[in-house]
């Protein structure tokens, strides 16, 4: 799982490259730590290249999505492939976090 | 314009002048305390503010009415704050607070809602003139700032509205407006006044309502209750979908996370319910169905979290289903929650399938 993450004025542009689950899920909470020490965090997250989340990758979607709401930020996961939009659909986590 | 003050005025206005940062000093702190103990009391205000009086507006004071003043002491508004409420009733109740923090000198507080004749309307605010207890805050090296009185105002945004378009028009000023304005002016103050009475008592019969539809809901008589966003929300309260959210996080004995039902209060008008009751019953008579499609979905996945909305969302789906509205029925259910996407009738049309598998579909 590869995690780029940039800056675009006020936006913060994350990238997911890859699957992620238990074997890399320590390092994506790792990556993703600054983003949740950002005041009023703008966070857009491109999964195009992401093949697959399991539900450790669900949780710690929802730690930042938690820290986000904390800040009075905004988070929105875009281009997910379908395969990975069906288990944020199936566990009801397409109901928490923002995904166009 | 030039000042003509005499020498007991320029005393005044140089012992004025060795207090300023006393006097900001003491603006702050009773700002702090106002904003925190206002926040800690979950009371909403248009705006807590403050000001100390400038050199020149306490110059022309001097010049107007100096002699009134024996001491700088006497003058009780150099340090001005003010708390603007939204409704006229909540001004009591931060008058409430207020009396519990400062040391208020009633003698020369007045509250000028009472001083109006019945047949008069205008300046309509509560103005207290307190001191800052020391059990608040001192500084051993600011001792008058427990010891100076400073004057805190209490009113509604229409009030505030009115007082300072009175101030702008007519009040302090060199040219005495015509009895038409004025009288314009008092018009207003009456609308105001009224305006504010109405919005009062309209905030108090939505909370009855709320209460009122709080407690049909906790009797359990949800045939009598109507479904609304507010029946809906109280009726979350119970958490009556968690018991299904529970079953389906049995399938990979997972974690259930609670989050917010209420955006498919919209799928449920839109279903033809008018009564709890009637959410009550599709519960009963889909849980069932919810279960099994959740387990079609779930199982063999390893997905040990769900979150607890999907106990509604699947009920929601099912009952699409049984009513016949079909994969088109689902699509618009997904485009009215999540906005319209060309992968809602992907999901639609997969969730379709699924629920063919296993006898869901009318």
């Amino acid at each position: 799982m590869d995690t780029i993450i940039t800056n675009e004025g006020t936006k913060t542009m994350v990238k997911l490259k890859g699957r992620l689950d238990t074997t890399n899920a320590d390092q994506f909470q790792h990556d993703i730590q600054p983003l949740m020490e950002c005041k009023d965090p703008d966070i857009d997250v491109d999964c195009c290249d992401m093949e697959y989340t399991s539900s450790q990758g669900l949780r710690l979607f929802l730690t930042l999505q938690k820290s986000v709401m904390s800040h009075g930020g905004k988070l929105v996961l875009r281009n997910m492939k379908p395969q990975v939009k069906e288990v944020f659909d199936i566990t009801g986590f397409s109901n928490i976090i923002t995904i166009v | 314009m030039a000042f003509n003050l005499d020498m007991h005025c320029e005393m005044i206005l140089d012992e004025y002048r060795q207090r300023q940062t006393t006097y900001e000093k003491l603006k702050n702190v009773v700002l702090e305390t106002l904003t925190k103990t206002l926040h800690d009391n979950n009371m909403l205000v248009t705006a807590v503010e403050g000001r100390v009086k400038t050199e020149k507006s306490l110059t022309g004071k001097l010049e107007l009415k100096g002699h009134k003043y024996r001491t700088i002491d006497d003058i009780t508004d150099i340090v001005g704050t003010r708390i603007i409420a939204f409704f006229s009733d909540e001004v009591d109740t931060i008058s409430a607070f207020v009396e519990k923090l400062f040391e208020v000198d009633w003698e020369n507080s007045v509250d000028k809602r009472k001083m109006l004749a019945i047949d008069r309307f205008g300046y309509m605010s509560l103005h207290y003139v307190c001191r800052l207890p020391a059990a608040i805050y001192s500084d051993p090296s600011m001792p008058l700032l427990n010891q100076i009185r400073f004057e805190l105002q209490m009113r509604t945004a229409l009030q505030h509205v009115w007082a300072n378009m009175q101030h702008d028009t007519g009040y302090k000023s060199q040219v005495e407006i015509p009895i038409e304005y004025q009288r314009s002016l008092n018009r207003l103050a009456g609308i105001l006044e009224l305006a504010d009475e109405q919005f009062s008592r309209i905030r108090k019969e939505i909370n009855d309502y709320r209460r009122n539809v709080q407690s049909l809901v906790a009797s359990g008589n949800f045939d009598e209750v109507p479904l609304n966003g507010d029946t809906f929300r109280s009726y979350c309260e119970l958490k009556p979908f968690n018991r299904l959210a529970e079953k389906i996080a049995t399938i990979n004995q997972a974690e259930v996370y609670e989050d917010n039902p209420m955006p498919y209060y919209k799928v449920l008008r839109a279903l033809g319910m008018e009564t709890i009751g009637d959410v009550q019953r599709m519960m009963n008579e889909y849980g069932e169905g919810a279960y099994q499609l959740a387990l079609i979905q779930l199982a063999g996945t390893g997905l040990d979290i769900v979150a607890s909305s999907v106990a509604l969302q699947n009920l929601c789906i099912v009952m699409i289903l049984k009513k016949g509205y079909g994969e088109a029925g689902l699509n618009r259910m997904f485009d009215s929650i999540y906005g319209q996407s060309d992968y809602n009738a992907q999901r639609a049309s997969r969730i379709f399938g699924q629920a063919q598998r296993i006898n869901l579909v009318n």
